[in-house]
C-alpha cells in the first residue's frame, strides 16, 4: 500500500492529529492537536501499531522528531517561554500546519 | 475517541513520584535475560510486549512493578501464541517455589 501524502522536511510546521485509534499507539494524548516543527527526520520504520499484533514485515512509515513548545502543551506552564519538548511521531499522525495555525 | 492507554499518563494529576532504591532480584535479571532471548529469536517483538502490558487490568497494572508487568505481559504473550500452557506454567512455578529460589526462601 503506497503512502500518497508527502513526507515532511526539517523545519516544517505540523499538527499532531488525534486518530482516535484503539490498540497500541505511541502518540501521547497530551500532544494531540498540538502544532510543532519537524526537528529531525529519523528514517522509516515498520509501524509499531501493526507490529504490536505480530504483523511484521509491513510497509515502513516515516518517523519524525517534532519539537513542541512546553507552553503550548501545558496551559499553566511556568518555565522559560522557549522551553520545548521533542517527541518521536509517525507520519500518519501528522498533518501540515499553516504558519499562523495554533495548538488546540 | 479511543480510550487512553493505562501507560499514557503524561499531564495527568498525580502525587510525588516515589524513587525508592530497590536492589534487583535474581528472578528479575533472569526474566529480562529470558525476554531478550525470546525477542531475539523472534518469538515476539517489543511492540507486542507493550501491547500486552497495556492490556493488563488497570488495578493489576497499578499494583505491579516494572518487572512484574513485563513478566505478566510476556507470559500472556507466550500463552496467546501457544508457546506455553497456563496450567503447565502454574504447576512448574509451584514446584520451583516449593524447592525455594534465591528470592523466595
Amino acid at each position: 500500500m503506497a503512502d500518497a501524502s508527502p513526507s515532511f522536511a526539517l523545519g516544517d510546521r505540523v499538527r499532531i492529529v488525534d486518530l482516535g485509534k484503539a490498540g497500541h499507539v505511541r502518540t501521547p494524548f497530551y500532544a494531540r492537536e498540538k502544532v510543532g516543527v519537524v526537528d529531525h527526520v529519523c528514517g522509516a520504520f515498520e509501524n509499531p501499531e501493526e507490529r504490536a499484533y505480530g504483523r511484521e514485515g509491513g510497509r515502513r512509515v516515516p518517523l519524525y522528531r517534532v519539537r513542541l513548545m512546553q507552553r503550548d502543551l501545558w496551559p499553566d506552564y511556568e518555565g522559560a517561554p522557549n522551553d520545548s519538548l521533542v517527541l518521536e511521531i509517525y507520519h500518519h499522525w501528522l498533518r501540515p500546519a499553516r504558519e499562523q495555525e495554533a495548538s488546540r | 475517541m479511543a480510550e487512553r492507554l493505562i501507560t499514557d499518563i503524561g499531564g495527568m494529576p498525580d502525587g510525588e513520584v516515589p524513587r525508592p532504591d530497590v536492589p534487583m532480584l535474581f528472578w528479575e535479571k533472569h526474566m529480562i535475560a529470558t525476554f531478550n532471548v525470546l525477542r531475539d529469536k523472534g518469538v515476539f517483538n517489543l511492540d507486542e510486549l507493550r501491547r500486552s502490558v497495556e492490556g493488563m487490568a488497570p488495578e493489576a497494572y497499578k499494583k505491579s512493578t516494572f518487572y512484574g508487568r513485563r513478566l505478566d505481559g510476556m507470559t500472556d504473550l507466550l500463552v496467546e501464541k501457544g508457546v506455553i500452557d497456563r496450567e503447565e506454567l502454574a504447576a512448574r512455578t509451584a514446584e520451583i517455589l516449593r524447592a525455594g529460589t534465591r528470592d523466595h526462601g
